[in-house]
């Protein structure tokens, strides 16, 4: 690390939060947890979803009490009770989700609650130029004027920086602040907290993006389960290491290993189109074969997912299933066919988030569990226990409701769906979106043996390494069109991004 | 036992159970109410008295069943009571003034309610209409309907539609037969909300209608199902308040629609839908029947009973509201 008398790891201390524990009803969510910040250092604060890195955060903005554990700032006690006390102490807290008003300018925004005076009316000249230099500070061009609104989540994210700076931010917490940029945004972003890392500004990095880690981060903390597990400096470790410490386990065996034998072609789809978002589109998809569709946000494989499973309708194309003529007019007109989808936005799409997990469990294959019309109770709750058992899935009772698990568990709900109907062509779109390292793995392992039992399966993904560490092929769509096929050996994270992409973009 | 909540072959003791149902509000508001006129007024707690609160509720009773699965699907039914009447005035006439057989009258009345139903239901699903508006509209229609029809009561008729409102005796309460038939409309309904799939597709749709349609229900012949199943209710609603007072009114139901919608927001069903209980709506009715009725001994003015009403309703919504934000 840089020119500085000290590194990173030696800088003066500025917080310590010392044997953290915090309790909700019900739940330990914090317990023993430790997390020292120096000057000038980028902390990384890692863990799986629930391994209480939120609630570690919350405690030091003051959004939580803490119950147990001491805090000290700059070596003195401090007693973090409310927001208000954190920001007397120069603690920022850049959340997920952003705390501006879009119908106020970015100066505005800046100076929120704290505006300056000048002869009892607000000093507009002053904070214009503050706004400005800040804004200058952290090379952003933008008009002081413009409404913060209209702006791109990446410039939110740079307002969001300029206001922590305009409060003498000591200890500035990033929340995941990558997970909502795309690639060159997160450089930027990089490049910034650099910049207040040389200036002497303590920042607590949270991410799921071990690779961000490497490249920015001097110390990371590792929790898991709500407790601390340990600290090291980034420089002295591995990223199997830190996974370990993660979740308990190897890297490798995040990706089963597959005997990947195809067998007879199960679904043929030729010159599809949905509107314009999906134009002629064809592949071919064979028993026991889990094919991954690559591909940006918007380039056409969501609509392609839908049309097979009969959620929307083709407007142009063929489709055969087993050989035959398959144009399902419904939902349910596919699952007869055997054909599932598990949505990518599984709290909107996927789940009945108010009902219970047997419900949810059952309530495609009803006629099955029903005699003269009647629902065999026993029976239903036989087959929902042995699902819950099967795919462990982590929830105190059949009859808990969905909406209070977490998201691993909630996508294994959805997949015992399926599951118990005995499906053949299984689609998949961005099965692990939310869910924590430790889920992922076990839902590839219930996809790696569904292909094993012969079910076909289309993953579509926006992980790469997902991608290319699951599939058999790898088809890219972009802005509608099927552009290439990969097999596996060809896949490369390059490979794919260079088609997803276009070669332009590539190429620049 | 409230929708689908109990189904655990575990059985904790009766108290849990009860403790952790969400009809322990709606039961304890009813015990809470009776106690307090059983107090305030010694004709309460008396047999003739339980058997009049009995004839009050179970025309609201039944109206209430259709709303509460139209609320559950987070829909709202306003024209049940204008249906109710225009339905009832047609029975009443047919038999008594038409000559026609009493069965087949009493058959074009809920017909005619089904019909209803049926229209709010395609408006709802075909068009994607709000259900308030829609049942606002057919609320009005059915009300010009109901007065082109017929604007005096009809009188002097046949003894088949007098027969539900007749009593017999049951430990020296007299029971009317209407309220017999309302018990086992309340009996059908939580068994297909419990036991079928149809029953399971409503709590579905009520949670979120996109994700039922994706998880293989045909969404919207569930909505048309539930209000036409609602339209029946009404149909036989309307037969009873023939029976239980011996005319056809085209002045009934004036405010039936409100009196259903409080009997299911008091049994403990939520108005954002997907979670509600049929139970707890037979509830919500005995406890509308018990403040009415027990105001009355009280003496207190219709128009403060009405008043009541209000607040009652709004009070067990806001209940709901704050017990269940998140």
């Amino acid at each position: 690390m840089g020119g500085a008398m000290t590194t990173p790891n030696q800088g003066r201390v500025l917080l310590e939060m010392k044997g953290i524990g915090k309790t909700f009803p019900g739940v330990k969510a914090l317990e023993g947890v430790n997390l020292t910040v120096r000057e000038g250092q980028v902390h990384a604060l890692l863990g799986e979803n629930g391994a209480g890195k939120s609630t570690l955060i919350k405690i030091l903005s003051g959004a939580y009490t803490r119950d147990e554990g001491e805090i000290l700032f700059d070596g003195k006690p401090a007693d973090i009770k409310a927001p208000a006390d954190a920001e007397e102490l120069g603690i920022s807290t850049i959340y997920q989700e952003f705390n501006l008003t879009p119908n106020m300018t970015i100066a505005e925004n800046i100076f929120l609650g704290h505006l300056p005076t000048k002869a009892g009316r607000v000093d507009w000249a002053k904070v214009k130029q503050r706004s400005r230099e800040l804004l200058d500070s952290l090379d952003v061009s933008l008009s002081v004027d413009t409404l913060t609104g209209s702006l791109s989540v990446a410039k939110q994210q740079m307002v969001e920086i300029a206001k922590a700076l305009n409060r003498n931010t000591r200890i500035l917490v990033m929340d995941e602040p990558s997970a909502v940029l795309g690639e060159r945004d997160i450089e930027n972003l990089f490049s910034v907290v650099r910049r207040l890392q040389a200036s002497g500004i303590g920042i607590v990095y949270i991410s799921h993006r071990l690779k961000e880690i490497f490249e920015l981060a001097d110390e990371v903390t590792v929790l898991k389960d709500g407790r601390y597990v340990d600290t090291k400096p980034v420089a002295g470790v591995t990223m199997d290491e830190l996974v370990k410490l993660m979740i308990g386990r190897d890297l490798e065996d995040v990706y089963p290993k597959r005997r990947g034998e195809a067998g007879e072609v199960v679904l043929e789809v030729s010159h599809l189109a949905q509107t314009h978002l999906a134009r002629d589109v064809s592949f071919q998809l064979r028993a026991g074969e889990i094919i991954g569709f690559a591909g940006i946000t918007g380039s056409g494989r969501t609509e392609v997912a839908r049309v097979i499973f009969g959620a929307d309708r083709a407007t142009a194309g063929e489709m055969t299933l087993h050989g035959l003529p398959y144009r399902p007019r419904s939902p349910r007109d596919a699952i007869n066919h055997g054909v599932a989808l598990v949505s990518e936005d599984r709290k909107r799409e996927g789940l009945l988030l108010k009902l219970q997990v047997y419900f949810n469990t059952t309530v495609s294959g009803l006629d099955r569990l029903t005699s003269f019309g009647v629902i065999r109770l026993k029976d239903e709750m036989t087959l929902v226990r042995k699902w819950i058992k099967a795919l462990r899935i982590k929830t105190p009772s059949p009859e808990f409701m969905v909406v209070n698990m977490s998201g691993g568990n909630q996508q294994k709900v959805v997949l015992a769906r399926w599951l118990s109907l005995g499906i053949k062509v299984f689609i998949l779109d961005e099965p692990t979106r939310g869910i924590d390292v430790g889920s992922k793995s076990e839902i590839y392992q219930i996809m790696a043996d569904l292909a094993e039992q012969g079910v076909a399966i289309i993953m579509i993904s926006s992980e790469l390494p997902e991608v290319l560490g699951m599939s058999d092929r790898v088809m890219v769509m972009r802005e509608g069109k099927m552009v290439k096929e990969l097999s596996r050996a060809e896949a490369s994270e390059e490979a794919v991004m260079l088609y997803a992409v276009g070669h332009e973009e590539a190429v620049s | 036992m409230s929708s689908v909540q109990s189904l655990a072959p575990v059985r904790p003791n009766f108290l849990k159970l009860l403790l952790g149902s969400p009809i322990i509000g709606p039961v304890a508001a009813l015990l809470i109410a009776s106690i307090f006129f059983a107090v305030m007024s010694p004709r309460f707690l008396s047999g003739p008295n339980f058997s009049l609160i009995l004839q009050q509720v179970m025309v609201v009773g039944v109206l209430a069943i259709g709303q509460t699965l139209i609320i559950i699907t987070t829909g709202i039914d306003l024209s049940n009571g204008m249906v109710m009447a225009l339905s009832g005035v047609l029975i009443a006439s047919f038999a008594a003034q038409k000559g026609l057989n009493p069965f087949l009258a009493i058959l074009i009345g809920l017909l005619v309610a089904m019909a209803f139903g049926l229209l709010n239901g395609g408006l709802v699903t075909g068009i994607g209409l709000p259900a308030f508006i829609v049942t606002l509209g057919t609320m009005n229609i059915a009300y010009a309907l109901t007065r082109i029809y017929t604007t005096s009561t009809i009188t002097n008729l046949p003894k088949e539609l007098t027969f539900l409102g007749d009593t017999f005796n049951l430990g020296g309460t007299a029971i009317a037969n209407g309220t017999i038939l309302m018990l086992f409309l309340y009996a059908i309904t939580w068994f297909v909300m419990k036991y079928t799939p149809a029953g399971r597709s409503v709590y579905a749709v009520g949670d979120n209608v996109e994700a039922a349609r994706l998880a293989g229900i045909n969404t919207k012949r569930v909505l048309l199902g539930v209000y036409t199943f609602a339209g029946l209710a009404y149909g036989i609603a309307a037969l009873l308040q023939v029976a239980r007072t011996g005319v056809g009114d085209p002045q009934a139901g004036q405010t039936s629609n409100l009196d259903s919608i409080t009997a299911v927001v008091l049994g403990g069903t939520s108005l954002f839908g997907g979670r509600g209980s049929i139970v707890g709506t037979l509830i919500g009715a005995l406890i509308v029947g018990v403040f009415r009725n027990g105001l009355q001994l009280l003496g207190v003015e219709s128009t403060y009973q009405v008043l009541i009403t209000g607040i009652l309703v709004i009070a067990a919504v806001s209940v709901d509201q704050l017990t269940h934000r998140k």
